[in-house]
Parts: C-alpha cells; structure tokens; sequence
C-alpha cells in the first residue's frame, strides 16, 4: 500500500515538473473566471442564504441594525467595469460596451434569477489574480451612450429613472411592520400595500451644494488565496453582499421616516452602506 | 474606458488597409448617390452644423443617421398609438407650423385631458443641446421620450407596453427592419434612436438673421437697431447663434414659486424658480411663453422685463442692476427689439415637407 502511494506521489511530481518545463499553450493561453454575487443575510454572524417573500407576505424573518422587523420581495443591482489584478502585474480589465444592440460589461444581478449571479468573464490572461475591483452601479459614460439595449434596456430592465436620466444601482423593495405604507414607484409594493419600504438607490453624477450625488460605488478586495487562470481551467471567485447591512454600519437606517426612496440625496445613507455590505468569501479553483 | 479595443485590433495589415480604402471609396460614392437636395449640395439625412453653431453635443457616432431611420422616427412622432388610448402623439404638443411647440393649450394638456403644468418647449437644435426639459432633468435626447411616454399626464404608456404594441402592428417591424438591419424585434432602444435620428435633423438655421450672419442679405436699419439692443439688454442670457446660454436662471417670473423648476431636482434652495433659458429662434411662433405659458405674446413678454420682473433671493443679477428690477426699455426699443425678434422666424424650417 505504502508503495503504492510513494509511486503515486513520484508520478505526480515527476508529472507536475515535467508538465512545468514544457511551453504548454494550455497554459499560457487565456482562460475563463466566474465572478458570483451571492446574495446572503448575515444573521448572530452567520451567512445564511436570501429569502425572497411574495409582496404582502408578514413573515419577516430579517431586522435592520434599529431591529426593526422586514422583509424583501425584491432586489436587484447592476455591477460594471470588473477589474482583475495579479501579483505579477497580472491586469484583466472587462470590456465595457454599451450599445442599442445590446451591453457587455455591465451585469444586472436579480436575486429572484439565481442565474444571473454569476458572470462567466471569458478571455482572461494566463496568469494568477488575488484582487477584484468592480462598480455597483453604471457610472456616466453608460448612461451617456443613450439609449442602450440588453440589460440598460429601459423598457424592459425597470431600472431607469426617466425624470432624472440615469440608472438605479441598487433596487431594493419588501415590507416593515414599522413602516407606515404610502410608498410610491415600487413594482412590488404600491401606495395601497400598508407597510411597504422602498429603496431605489442611484445617482451617477456629483454637482457639490446639489442634489446630483453620485451614489454607485467603486470597490476593490484582496482574495486569500489566488485564483489561477489558464486555458481549461473555470475557477469561481465567491463574493457576497450582505442585504442586512445595507441598513446598518455607517448609516442606520429607519424603516419608520426614510422609507420611500426615489432620489440620489434620499438614497446616500443606504448608499454609503453599500461597501461594507460586500464582502470577498473564497477562491473555488 | 468604453469601446476599448485590443491593442492587436488597432494594427491593420496591408491588406485590411486596401480593404479600408476602397470601402471608404465606395462609401463616399454612395453618401454621392444619397445627395437629394442638389440646389444646396447638402445632403438631406445629414447633421450639418452652420460654422457659427455650437459643437454637436449629440453622439452621433453612436447613432448614424440614415433616411429608412430618420423616417422611422418621423412616423412614431406623428403616431398616437404611442399613447395609452391612442389619442396623442408628440406631434399634437410638438406641431410642425409652429416650430415643434404647442400652440393651443395653456399649459400643454396630454392624455384624458389632464392638465400638464409645462408649456411644451420647441424641439429644433436638439442636436447642440446637452440638457433637456425645462428643469434639465434628462442629459441625452434619446432618453426625452420616455419621460414623454411615462408622464401620466403627457402620454402615459409604459414603455414596454408600446414596445408591445409596435411588435403587433404590421407596419412597423418591416419599417425598423429596414432602419436596423440587424435587429429581429423591436426593443425600446431603437425606438429611441430612431426617434433621435427624427429630431437631430429638426436644425433651424436659415432664418433672416442667419441669412444675414452668412452675408446673404442685410438687416434693415431698425431690424439692426433692435439687434443692437437686443445685445446690450437681452444677450447675456440669450447668447450665441442659439440665443441660450443653456443655463438655469430666474427671470423674475414670481416670487412664491408654484413650479419650483431646477431646484424640484437640484434639491438646493439656490435653484428655486429657475428654469432652462430658452432658445429664442422662431420665437414669434412659439407662443404661448414661459415655462408656464404665462405670456401670449411677446409684448406681453417686454412687459414683464420692463415692469414686471419680480425680486427673489435666486433671481438673475442681471434684472437687479442697481437694486432696480427689470431691464430699462424705452417704447421705441420695445418696438426694435421684436422687429428684431422677427428675424428670427425660419419659415423654410416649419415648411419643410422633409419635417
Ligand atoms: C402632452 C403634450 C406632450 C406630448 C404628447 C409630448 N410632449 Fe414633449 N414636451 C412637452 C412638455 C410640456 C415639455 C417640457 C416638459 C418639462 O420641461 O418638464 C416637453 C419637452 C420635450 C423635449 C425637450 C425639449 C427641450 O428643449 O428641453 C423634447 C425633445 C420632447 N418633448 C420630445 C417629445 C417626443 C419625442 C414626444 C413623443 C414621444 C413628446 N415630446 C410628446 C409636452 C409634450
Ligand atoms: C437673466 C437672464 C435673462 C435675461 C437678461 C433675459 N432673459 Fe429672457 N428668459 C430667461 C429665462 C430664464 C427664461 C425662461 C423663464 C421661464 O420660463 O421660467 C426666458 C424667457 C424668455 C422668453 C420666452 C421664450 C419662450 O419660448 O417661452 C422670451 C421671448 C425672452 N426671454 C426674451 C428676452 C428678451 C427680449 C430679453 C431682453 C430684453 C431677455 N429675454 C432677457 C432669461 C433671461
């Protein structure tokens, strides 16, 4: 038995030095990486995975940082210009391209399409990435093309405001027993649903003393462990976004006042929670 | 960072080269054939700016105009089935005969009747124009009809659901086939583009003084006088070839503001009761005025500047000159300056068939 592992042992690292030496295309050529957004609640400091409810249900099973009770119907955000870096100087950058035949470079993450959590990046560069820096939101040059197909499509990816031209980065809906209803705009809740809350966070332009703030957010994390890409080889970088932590950390939120939210100003203290509620979890090679 | 290409992309081989030269050759020849209005060499379904215009601010790179798309756009701007019942379209707040502006309700009114609070604005020069909407809420052209179409009380569709009705009709999947070669349905952003294609090309420059500036005739003398005028009094607002500073200000309209204009989406006090400074071409068709339509006619107008402006913490320095309010104007300037205004009239503009 014993020999039989050390001959196992001396293969594979006979195998491995000698697969090292060669000028393998395999790889050197570029590869694919998946990047997925998992949408989690962080509950006693446990990730547990997201529940949806049906709009009007009263189970609520989550609290803000006030521990005020809640619940989601909704969420859905756009993440833009991806960025891989390596140690080695190792640089992917997504190509970002926005059209009216359609949008690369920009994903919209819907947590009722599990599928769209994951973005497959394809044609990376050999080589190993340990950091990942991406945009929560479509900054002005998306929403300076125009008029865009795929997910910008403004009839179709109810993530537009059209009296203030830009996109919402973070769209978030549910229900409060605290709250006492009236929102407006939402497409899950309505001015009838007695405790709705609403959150549709954006703003993609500064204009300092004004109302114009940019609320999409720019954030760069370190992975543990290196991802290694190369020519058949798919690994999975796992990021996770914290709902909870949307209304608590730097601003807490209070589903009793602020809960009907429509423009950039009303939406900076959720967006100024936004980078803590990202998180770097793990390399799956 | 956008429409980057790979650095391999940009080093073309020789052979790519001749393939770039004589398509570039058979390209200018068919931009030759496409030439229709021979008196002027101008081609018809191109942007041409006039040398004293403002840049374009419209990517149009984005966006090439053609005729199959321009077309397009002229007919969704004349259909109601834009609307929710099918009773209105741009063309019934935007009418040609009077530069694209609503001529007969105060304020324009959309669907079911409902009364809209603003005044529909004229739609010529949107081409160098960056901010839309009396408060600049919409920073691309292509994005002004969907606030047209969501606004309950403009149009009050969905755009999803208009999108949904076009695909069902049997005139226009063949029409956006033509336009957009490429596509198979039809999404809202083509619809938007080729709306854009319609109104890029709406461009008003051959007006009396825009005939004068090129040197094809001369301004009588008191038309001349009142341009005179007009520059001392009127032009740090109304300033340029498309008589806007494409600021946001007070002119003294109110002191309590109903429509509280850019501060409804600035959110600071500072912009409270300030509007768009409109475009002053065509101006004598373009009545009723103000964001409002408080005014029906321009004499109306020089009142208000002579004796009416009225003091607020954000009104325009400009009308508060020594601590007086209002602009000084004599009856005789009144009279000049709208025979001034007059020269700005482009009748070929609001009769062109091509419109
Ligand atoms: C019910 C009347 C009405 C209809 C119908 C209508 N509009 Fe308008 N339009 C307006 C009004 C009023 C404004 C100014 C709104 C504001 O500033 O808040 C406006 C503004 C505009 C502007 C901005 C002009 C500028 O200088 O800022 C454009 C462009 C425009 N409309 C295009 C369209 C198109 C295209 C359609 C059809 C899809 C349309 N409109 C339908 C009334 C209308
Ligand atoms: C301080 C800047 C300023 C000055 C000076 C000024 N205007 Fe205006 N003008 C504006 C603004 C802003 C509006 C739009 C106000 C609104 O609708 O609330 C306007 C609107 C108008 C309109 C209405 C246009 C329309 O389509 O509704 C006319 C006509 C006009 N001005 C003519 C003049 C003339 C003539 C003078 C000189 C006697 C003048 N203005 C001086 C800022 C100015």
């Amino acid at each position: 038995m014993k020999k039989v592992l050390f001959a196992l042992i001396a293969f594979s690292i006979a195998f491995s030095i000698s697969s090292c030496k060669k000028d393998d295309p395999a790889e050197t050529g570029p590869g694919a990486i998946d990047i997925e957004f998992d949408n989690i609640a962080v509950v006693n400091g446990i990730q547990r995975q997201l529940s949806l409810v049906t709009p009007g249900s009263t189970d609520y099973t989550y609290q803000n940082g006030m521990g005020q009770d809640f619940n989601i119907n909704l969420l859905r955000y756009y993440i833009s210009g991806i960025k891989l870096e390596g140690p080695n100087g190792e640089l992917f950058e997504d190509h970002v391209h926005v059209d009216v035949s359609g949008t690369e470079g920009i994903y919209l993450v819907d947590e009722s399409d599990l599928s769209t959590g994951v973005i497959n990046l394809e044609n990376v560069p050999a080589g190993q990435y340990n950091k990942i820096t991406f945009t929560v939101g479509v900054d002005e040059d998306g929403v300076q093309e125009g008029a865009a197909g795929g997910v910008l499509d403004p009839a179709t990816c109810h993530m537009f405001w059209n009296w203030n031209s830009g996109y919402i980065a973070v769209k978030f809906e549910g229900q409060s027993p605290v709250s006492n209803g009236g929102t407006s705009g939402g497409e899950t809740v309505d001015g009838t649903s007695p405790n709705g809350i609403v959150y549709h966070v954006g703003g993609w332009r500064d204009m300092p003393g004004t109302a114009f703030v940019k609320n999409n957010k720019t954030l760069t994390f370190d992975f543990d462990t290196n991802a290694r890409v190369q020519k058949g080889l798919q690994p999975r970088v796992h990021m996770v976004f914290d709902v909870l932590s949307l209304f608590k950390g730097q601003n807490m939120i209070d589903f009793t006042g602020n809960h009907n939210v429509h423009k950039p100003t009303d939406g900076q203290p959720v967006a100024e929670n936004i980078p803590a509620a990202f998180a770097f979890d793990h390399v799956h090679q | 960072m956008f429409n980057r290409e790979e650095p391999s992309r940009l080093l073309p081989n020789f052979r790519f080269m001749r393939v770039l030269i004589l398509s570039a050759a058979v390209g200018i020849l068919l931009v030759a054939c496409q030439r229709d209005d021979i008196s002027t060499g101008k081609d018809t379904y191109a942007l041409n700016r006039p040398d004293y215009f403002p840049e374009i601010a419209y990517p149009v790179a984005t966006n090439p105009i053609t005729r199959a798309g321009f077309e397009l756009g002229k007919k969704l701007f004349n259909d109601p089935r834009l609307s929710l019942d099918n009773s209105i379209a741009c063309s019934n707040c935007h009418v040609k005969a009077v530069a694209f502006t609503d001529p007969q309700h105060n304020p324009s009114v959309g669907i079911f009747e409902q009364s809209g609070s603003r005044n529909a604005p004229m739609i010529a020069n949107m081409a160098f124009q960056s901010e839309f909407l009396w408060n600049g809420g919409v920073s691309h052209l292509d994005f002004v009809p969907v606030f047209a179409i969501e606004n309950e009380k403009e149009m009050g569709e969905t755009l999803a659901d208009v999108i949904r009705k076009l695909n069902r009709t049997d005139d226009y999947p063949p029409l956006f086939k033509k336009a957009f070669p490429k596509i198979d349905t039809i999404t809202s952003p083509y619809m938007l583009k080729a709306l854009s294609q319609y109104m890029l090309l709406l461009v008003s420059d051959n007006s009396k003084y825009d005939q004068s500036v090129r040197g094809e005739l001369q301004l009588t003398a008191e038309e001349a006088a009142g341009l005179d005028i007009f520059n001392r009094k009127c032009a740090n607002c109304h300033s340029g070839a498309l008589f806007t500073n494409h600021d946001f200000l007070n002119n003294g309209l109110d002191s309590v503001f109903e429509d509280e204009g850019r501060a409804l989406i600035s959110e600071t006090d500072d912009d409270l009761g300030k509007f768009k400074v409109p475009s002053l071409r065509n101006v004598t068709l373009t009545a009723p005025y103000m964001h409002d339509g408080r005014f029906k006619t321009l004499q109306q107008v020089l009142d208000h500047y002579r004796s009416g402006v009225k003091d607020a913490p954000t009104l325009a320095p400009e009308l508060k000159k020594d601590g007086q309010l209002g602009i000084a104007l004599t009856d005789d300037e009144v009279e000049k300056l709208i025979l001034f205004l007059e020269t700005l009239t482009d009748y070929d503009f609001v009769s062109n068939p091509v419109f």
